[in-house]
């Protein structure tokens, strides 16, 4: 599909067509940072922060709640339990090429094995427009490195650039063709595809890498790191609080909880984020801790994010956006971790 | 089965803990319709000392208080602590630190001698519970988790994690980021983030985890600028209980 | 949507138990309650030695539970359930009748077809006997495919001790070795005390490359058992273990289980004794 132009003009209209197809969820300012918020009708879409840095929670959150009904039950035993798969259509407006990436890990993920009814009707009624980021939102990014700052192929259905007083669209699915099949939007020239080239240029420019090595190495480089003392070292500020896998676009783990009505029998069955760096996490009923110390943690979620994830799913598992480093209390940095590791064998 | 008899105590308390046992509006009619409440001064008349279920509000404060502790105890089946001051003394441990005359003084006056009072502990310091409901006040949540898990046979889902993890899922701005400072990365959640969320910062009076690193936490602490004795004072408001508090 | 949405699109929570019915149940000590189960769906239940069910009681949560009948395509299954949370403490109160949910079979299991003409050398410790189970009743069932036969089985007092109908069957039998000890004698026990590991003393000799070892049992009793079956130059392929984690989802999904790359649920439990080295936090 060939790529077309959205006039800022437009930009309400355009927002107020996705609201005709479904809820729309996009960036929005929250005090000093941002989060991707519902818009509930036209009259809102001043709210929308196409300028945004980025988000403090991904948009995991759309295809993956904190909370979730699976089942619902009426007893204890198995009669009268009824699986909640459901889902209404979403659009989410705004979406960065690094949080892209991560979509498309999950995606990779909960299409695995028994493949999750959950995340994938959610996933399945949900559009995707991206929106191409300039400059890394802080010190803290190093989305070149991940191979993110540029969409994944596939992973979205319209892709905008800011070309000032236009958007420059492209186009991947048939959703976003559809979508895209209106008079608001105009085919793209050769002066929009020379903005859009120059765009990616200063783009290139300013996401430094920030890593001494091709991430292509990151698996063994940290299989060789596993017992090194770095992990030791950054533990001894770590406060086990699970916000560095709450933020991060990648982190699925979960628990898996009955919450009761007040009779006592019924209530549902429920799915809530949970963290490996959380200390029962690995507690078994008898008492015992599989992952009792803090090092083991951290080590586990740092080796999740440049290993284990990769290896299953042929997907990275970190897209570089830097939100765990920005929002540990402890400024406890996977980017350093992931640059010690290259010293440690150099060394 | 007969209903669970459940009664309600108090001692050294504001006795906020059981108006938000009131505060369960909703659940209220349910919770009448599992449980028979048979001692409750907050809300009824009658009285009884036969019941299944204790909840206690408050800490222990007097020695004259622990006679009638440990006969509670006696009676109840399942003994639960319920809010702050049950559960860690809460701040009614402000005392021990300030020093005991000292405070009968400021409070009492030349009267102070007229009132028995001894060092502030929580329950478990005098008898066993079994289950502890945390906050200042409790959210009532926690007390219908509570109730149900007792009804169903089961543990309560009460966290082991820093609220840290409750603010962020409402995508809080961490206060760090704010410049200010917080005890929410060594306090027990399952308040959702209340007082972070609504500009407030954590106190952390739904007690320690059990696991926090608490070495880690004087250190951001200071970062922020507290003195020793301020970092001591933002442990001390409800946790005195703990070792970390006293030095 | 990315391509890998697009193909099939799914429809049936992975969640969905079904039900079982309790049609025996006997306590087999203090703490521990043998159960049968049959399926009111008639659908019958196929598994190998090794593998699990995670079991549910609504409002209550759920539990990985070994399986500890013998394998194959079945009409039932059984469980020992120990009594050490909350659904375990729960299952003990069920009677015959009751229905519980399940799902599964889970985990890998461990096909004994790949292990027939071999000398099979069993060891169980404690509550690692109802997995152990599951194998042994496999090779005595179908007795001719194997080997010799050697069962060592280690209790902590003569209360512990489970399925004492079965360790009387296996004591007579004279195809098969077995040898049992506990830790803590009472005045009424006449058999062997001591830690399971002076077991191996009683053990024939045997050609280890054509031994295959089930050591199945606390970490701590692993971790001697797998020294005396390496002394007997045990290959570290040849000698299996099931190693218990945190199976929540079964499906490879919720990540409790997790060590390192591994996913217990789905690759495990069963490891070979070089896997347990590979994955370094395995025991």
């Amino acid at each position: 599909m060939l790529p077309k132009v959205l006039s800022k003009d437009r930009f309400a209209d355009f927002v107020a067509r996705l609201l005709g197809g479904g809820r729309v969820f996009a960036p929005v300012a929250k005090g000093p940072q941002f989060a991707f918020a519902e818009i509930a009708g036209p009259d809102e879409v001043s709210r929308i922060r196409m300028d945004y840095d980025i988000s403090i929670l991904p948009p995991k959150k759309l295809f993956m709640p904190q909370r979730e009904t699976l089942l619902t039950f009426k007893d204890k035993g198995p009669e009268g339990v009824r699986a909640e798969v459901k889902s209404q259509p979403t659009a989410i407006l705004g979406v960065h090429p690094y949080d892209l990436h991560a979509i498309a890990t999950l995606d990779a993920a909960f299409s695995k094995g028994a493949r999750d009814a959950y995340y994938l009707a959610k996933r399945g009624a949900t559009t995707l427009i991206g929106l191409n980021v300039k400059a890394p939102a802080n010190e803290n990014q190093f989305a070149a490195d991940m191979n993110a700052i540029d969409p994944p192929a596939g992973g979205y259905d319209l892709f905008l650039t800011d070309l000032g007083d236009r958007y420059y669209v492209e186009i991947s699915t048939g959703a976003g063709e559809a979508l895209a099949d209106d008079d608001m939007f105009t085919p793209a020239g050769a002066g929009d595809h020379k903005g859009k080239r120059a765009y990616d240029a200063a783009k290139a420019a300013h996401f430094t890498r920030k890593l001494p090595y091709d991430t292509r190495y990151l698996p063994e480089l940290l299989d060789v790191s596993y017992d090194s003392l770095i992990w030791e070292a950054a533990a001894r500020r770590c406060f086990s609080c699970g916000t560095c896998t709450n933020v991060c676009p990648t982190c699925y783990c979960f628990d898996v909880l009955d919450k009761l009505s007040m009779d006592a029998h019924s209530g549902t069955r429920e799915r809530i984020w949970d963290s490996c760096q959380l200390e029962g996490f690995a507690v078994v009923a008898g008492g015992e801790n599989f992952r009792e110390e803090r090092p083991s943690r951290l080590r586990h979620r740092m080796f999740r994010k440049g290993k284990y994830i990769f290896e299953r799913t042929g997907r990275t598992g970190c897209v570089g956006c830097g939100r765990c480093i920005t929002h540990c209390v402890a400024k406890i940095s996977i980017l350093e971790a992931f640059q010690q590791i290259a010293d440690q064998v150099g060394a | 089965m007969a209903k669970p008899r459940v009664a309600f105590h108090d001692f050294t308390s504001c006795e906020g803990c059981q108006l938000q046992v009131l505060n369960c509006e909703d659940e209220i009619l349910g919770i009448l319709a599992a449980v028979d409440i048979v001692n409750f001064r907050e809300a009824i008349d009658e009285k009884s000392e036969d019941y299944d279920i204790a909840f206690i509000e408050g800490a222990i404060t007097r020695d004259s208080d622990i006679p009638r502790l440990q006969e509670i105890r006696q009676r109840a089946k399942i003994l639960v602590a319920l809010g702050a001051c049950a559960c860690t003394g809460g701040l009614n441990v402000l005392k021990n630190f300030r020093g005991i005359e000292a405070s009968m003084k400021t409070v009492y006056g030349e009267a102070a001698g007229w009132y028995e009072t001894s060092a502030a502990r929580p329950i478990d310091a005098v008898v066993k519970d079994d289950a502890k409901v945390h906050g200042c006040p409790i959210p009532t949540e926690e007390f219908l988790e509570l109730v149900k898990s007792v009804l169903a046979g089961r543990t309560p889902q009460i966290p082991d994690y820093p609220v840290c993890v409750e603010c962020k899922l409402r995508e809080n701005v961490c206060l760090y980021h704010k410049g200010q400072y917080c005890m929410g990365v060594v306090a027990r959640a399952g308040c959702k983030a209340w007082c972070p969320s609504y500009g407030g910062r954590c106190y952390a009076c739904r007690g320690l985890i059990s696991d926090p690193n608490n070495k880690a936490a004087k250190e951001i602490l200071d970062e922020k600028g507290l003195t020793i004795q301020n970092v001591l004072d933002e442990f001390r408001l409800f946790n005195g209980v703990y070792d970390v508090a006293k030095e | 949507m990315t391509q890998a949405l697009k193909e099939n699109p799914p429809l049936v929570s992975a969640y969905l138990p079904r039900a079982a019915k309790i049609v025996e149940k006997r306590k087999l000590t203090d703490g521990e309650t043998w159960f049968r189960f049959t399926f009111p769906d008639a659908q019958g239940v196929k598994y190998l030695a090794g593998q699990f069910m995670e079991v549910s009681l609504f409002g209550i949560g759920g539990a990985p539970i070994s399986i500890c009948s013998a394998p194959g395509q079945r009409d039932d299954l059984e469980m020992c359930v120990r009594a050490v949370g909350d659904v375990t403490r729960a299952m003990h109160a069920l009677n015959v009748g009751d229905t519980l949910a399940l799902r599964g079979p889970f985990g890998n299991g461990f096909d004994m077809d790949t292990v027939a003409g071999k000398d099979l050398l069993f060891v169980a410790g404690g509550l690692g006997l109802a997995p152990c189970r599951s194998f042994i009743l496999d090779a005595l069932t179908r007795r001719g495919q194997f080997g010799r036969v050697t069962i060592l089985y280690g209790g902590r007092t003569p209360k512990d001790l489970l399925f004492r109908d079965d360790l009387a069957v296996w004591a007579e039998r004279k195809d098969a070795e077995f040898f049992v000890t506990v830790d803590r004698p009472d005045a009424d026990w006449k058999g062997r005390t001591g830690v399971i590991t002076t077991l191996f003393r009683q053990v024939a000799k045997s050609d280890p490359a054509r031994t295959a070892a089930f050591i199945i049992g606390p970490p701590i009793m692993f971790k001697f058992a797998v020294l005396e079956a390496l002394g007997r130059g045990l290959g570290k392929t040849n000698i299996h273990c099931s190693l218990e984690r945190r199976m929540k989802c079964g499906l490879g999904m919720c990540g409790h289980c997790q060590i390192r790359n591994v996913y217990v649920c789905q690759e495990g439990p069963i490891f070979s004794y070089a896997d347990v080295i590979r994955l370094r936090e395995g025991i």
